[in-house]
């Protein structure tokens, strides 16, 4: 009898350990203390980043730990095939600088390069699966040059990357997130075997609780943290990943990677209710359309209409739709071609824009205006921020779940497949062009208070929803005072120029009914939908000298602190 | 400890036993595998299939019109996605309109039926719990990863039709019974 009880206490003790993996823990996500924060995709990612401050290390040297930690936890999501933004603003800079390594389209693009089948789609769907949709990489060349120009260098490169080769090698743990994303996109990772060898066991896929080991990439990082930028873009590597591309049908060749180079460019600035916002430029739209969506409902009193209200979400949707417009018609490399930058963040052009929105009917879908008139003169993301004030945002991606589906092989890495962020047909400012960076929405972004100090630094993973979700973050903040992770929890919507809006399911039935009522088509989506996003945000507290930071339960996002 | 471990062991497998009335093989190869709902579960079917050496098509899309197609058994991947539905252009009607002709058809030609579903409880809801509905009660025999099964719409869909419901624990356990239903 007392064996069958011990047997049965046993059952009831593995059902527990059952239960407390399963999804969606909205508790705990959020972690707050004196020195330092970072908030990421992944808890084990923040913890990396976290270890490397109390080795005394700085924010950088923190960040590009956490972000090669996130190519190998999240590896969906983000990558040494991939690319991104980065923006930084260490307490003794006057100006934030952002690092641009989004990728670039490889010297044998052409903007016609994608054929089009009956249907109106990308035969073979090539701009997002197998070689012709891979741009050249970025992110190595990306994160050495922060870790190089701005980190402590009390951190070598060896010191930084070992968290992540540690991981490559014990392996990383199949979360609800992680198996329902493989799942998903069996197909594409089927197709190509040696994707297959890591990602699934024979074509199956890893499930919940099991574990992902992948060595090939262990000793990839390791050589990185041998010989730096060069051991991916020259030599018998740089042949490699050409290889691999050009196997799937791709163009990429060695040269294009030796050719590759990291940009170091200008923020675009704006201002919100007397906080400063800093963010991304082209190759980025983000930056500057969370700017301008800020501009424009900065001309309603959005803390009077108070959080998730039929009149603010419409505000929103309105604005958005305006945005968006804007977007569609203007934005591109600004290396390439000529972009009303100054304009679209203007706070006159944003008035004109404000006087569109009838707050009793909705526009159902806005056209461009002309930005021009006021020239003067997209994933993971995650935040760190330090006592001092040192502040980090970056986003980076190899952008559809397992980017091209290819993995150089014997190397552990996916290789992106950001072409599809082209306009895939010629004539557009946004067409291929050889060289050219596809347009982004990745939005880091850091946050200045009313006295110019450091604030907030945020930022998302999800395409074109980044912009909403960043923004959306940032008024959740500053006009209805909310923490940090309720700003972050709280329901979001999105619309682009025209089309369906999109409200996430938590949002009140009278939320849904007020805006059907001003004619708005809404879909309503699921309650906690990885559709809106993932935002991680670190939020300073001057006074009390407390740092806190929010991550995102819509994926597998948690923040660490110490 | 060792035999308390191994007790529990043999509990779960004896649990596992009883939610498993596998039939003994009745369906003829090739089988025709399609999707209802458009989910890329239809992949992990393939593979199921593909290792339980079970000769076989797959057409996410197939119509009524082109069975049999040379096959004898229809094997059914249910599961929803609105975003599997978006990127094949169709609507959810039109996908349980396709679905019913395609049963129909099926059953005129004597062909049978397998209905899996591999997605586990993420591949629940509203979306697919209507083409969970369709599928299992007109299906000769269904197989379900089970924790799809937790509120037992299965278990009730199953027992209602009166045909065979077999429950696994995991994706990789449903090739086993599935191969096991083919002559």
């Amino acid at each position: 009898m007392k064996k069958l009880f011990s047997v049965f206490v046993l059952v009831a003790f593995a059902a527990a350990l059952i239960a407390a993996q399963t999804p969606v823990n909205l508790y705990g996500r959020a972690a707050q203390g004196a020195k330092g924060v970072v908030a990421a995709a992944k808890p084990e990612a923040s913890q990396v980043g976290i270890d490397i401050l109390k080795k005394g290390g700085n924010a950088v040297d923190a960040a590009i730990a956490t972000a090669f930690a996130l190519g190998v936890l999240e590896p969906n999501a983000s990558g040494i095939g991939g690319g991104g933004f980065m923006v930084i603003k260490m307490a003794n800079m006057k100006e934030a600088v952002v690092i641009d390594f989004r990728e670039t389209a490889p010297a044998a693009a052409k903007p016609d390069m994608f054929k089009f089948g009956e249907d109106g789609k990308v035969i073979d769907n090539a701009s997002v699966v197998g070689g012709l949709s891979v741009g050249v990489p970025g992110e190595v060349a990306g994160l050495l040059y922060a870790l190089e120009n701005y980190g402590s260098k009390k951190m070598n490169r060896e010191k930084v990357l070992a968290p992540a080769v540690e991981w490559a090698e014990k392996g990383i743990p199949v979360t609800v997130n992680l198996a329902s994303i493989i799942q998903s996109e069996l197909g594409k990772i089927n197709k190509y075997p040696a994707t297959a060898k890591i990602y699934t066991k024979d074509g199956l896929p890893y499930e919940l609780g099991e574990t992902i080991k992948n060595p090939d990439l262990a000793a990839t990082l390791r050589a990185i943290a041998k010989d730096g930028k060069d051991a991916i873009y020259k030599g018998e590597m740089a042949e490699r990943i050409a290889k691999a591309a050009r196997d799937a049908g791709g163009i990429l060749t060695a040269a294009d990677l030796a050719n590759y180079q990291v940009k170091i460019r200008k923020p675009v600035t704006g201002t919100y209710r007397g906080y400063t916002i800093v963010s991304v430029p082209p190759a980025s739209s983000g930056g500057t359309h969370v700017i301008q969506i800020l501009n424009i409902l900065e001309n309603m009193d959005i803390a009077k209409m108070g959080p998730g209200t039929p009149a603010t979400t419409h505000a929103w949707i309105e604005a958005l739709r305006l945005a968006f417009a804007d977007r569609g018609k203007y934005m591109a490399d600004a290396d390439f071609v000529k972009v009303p930058l100054k304009g679209l963040a203007n706070k006159d052009y944003a008035k004109v824009l404000a006087a569109k929105i009838d707050m009793a009917k909705a526009m159902g879908s806005a056209t461009a205006d002309d930005p021009t008139k006021f020239e003067s003169g997209s994933t993971t993301h995650f935040s760190v921020m330090d006592k001092d004030g040192n502040m980090v945002a970056v986003t980076k991606s190899i952008n559809y779940f397992f980017g091209s589906g290819v993995t150089v092989p014997g190397t552990g890495f996916i290789l992106n497949d950001h072409m599809d962020d082209f306009a895939l047909k010629p004539g557009h400012v946004q067409s291929v062009e050889p060289g050219k960076r596809p347009l982004s929405s990745m939005t880091p972004t850091l946050v200045l208070d009313p006295d110019g100090q450091p604030f907030m630094t945020v930022g998302s993973p999800g395409a074109t929803r980044i912009i909403a979700a960043v923004a959306q973050v940032i008024s959740n903040v500053i006009d209805h005072r909310m923490s940090v992770q309720d700003s972050i929890m709280a329901p979001r919507v999105f619309a682009m120029a025209s089309g369906q809006v999109q409200l996430e399911g938590r949002a009140s039935i009278n939320t849904l009914k007020g805006l059907e009522a001003l004619g708005h088509n809404v879909n309503v989506r699921a309650d906690w939908d990885a559709y809106f996003g993932g935002v991680h945000a670190v939020l300073f507290d001057r006074k009390a000298k407390v740092l806190y930071g929010g991550a995102d339960p819509r994926r597998d996002g948690q923040a660490a602190a110490f | 400890m060792r035999r308390a471990i191994l007790s529990v062991f043999v509990l779960l497998a004896a649990a596992a036993a009883l939610s498993a009335q596998a039939p003994a093989a009745f369906a003829e190869k090739p089988a025709l595998l399609t999707s209802v709902g458009q989910s890329a579960d239809i992949e992990m079917v393939k593979v199921l299939l593909s290792r339980g050496k079970v000769d076989h098509t797959a057409d996410p899309l197939v119509t009524a019109a082109k069975l049999p197609g040379g096959a004898k058994t229809l094997v059914l991947a249910v599961g929803g996605s609105s975003k599997g539905l978006g990127a094949a252009g169709i609507s959810t009607e039109a996908e349980i309109d396709r679905a019913k002709a395609l049963i129909k058809r099926a059953r005129e030609l004597g062909m049978k039926i397998i209905a899996i579903h591999v997605g586990g409880e993420a591949r629940r809801g509203t979306l697919s719990d209507a083409f969970i509905s369709l599928c299992v009660p007109v299906s000769d025999y269904a197989i379900v990863v089970e924790d799809a099964d937790k509120d037992g719409l299965f278990t009730k869909l199953a027992s209602q039709a009166k045909i065979p419901l077999v429950k696994v624990d995991k994706i990789t356990a449903a090739g086993v019974p599935l191969a096991a239903a083919f002559k």
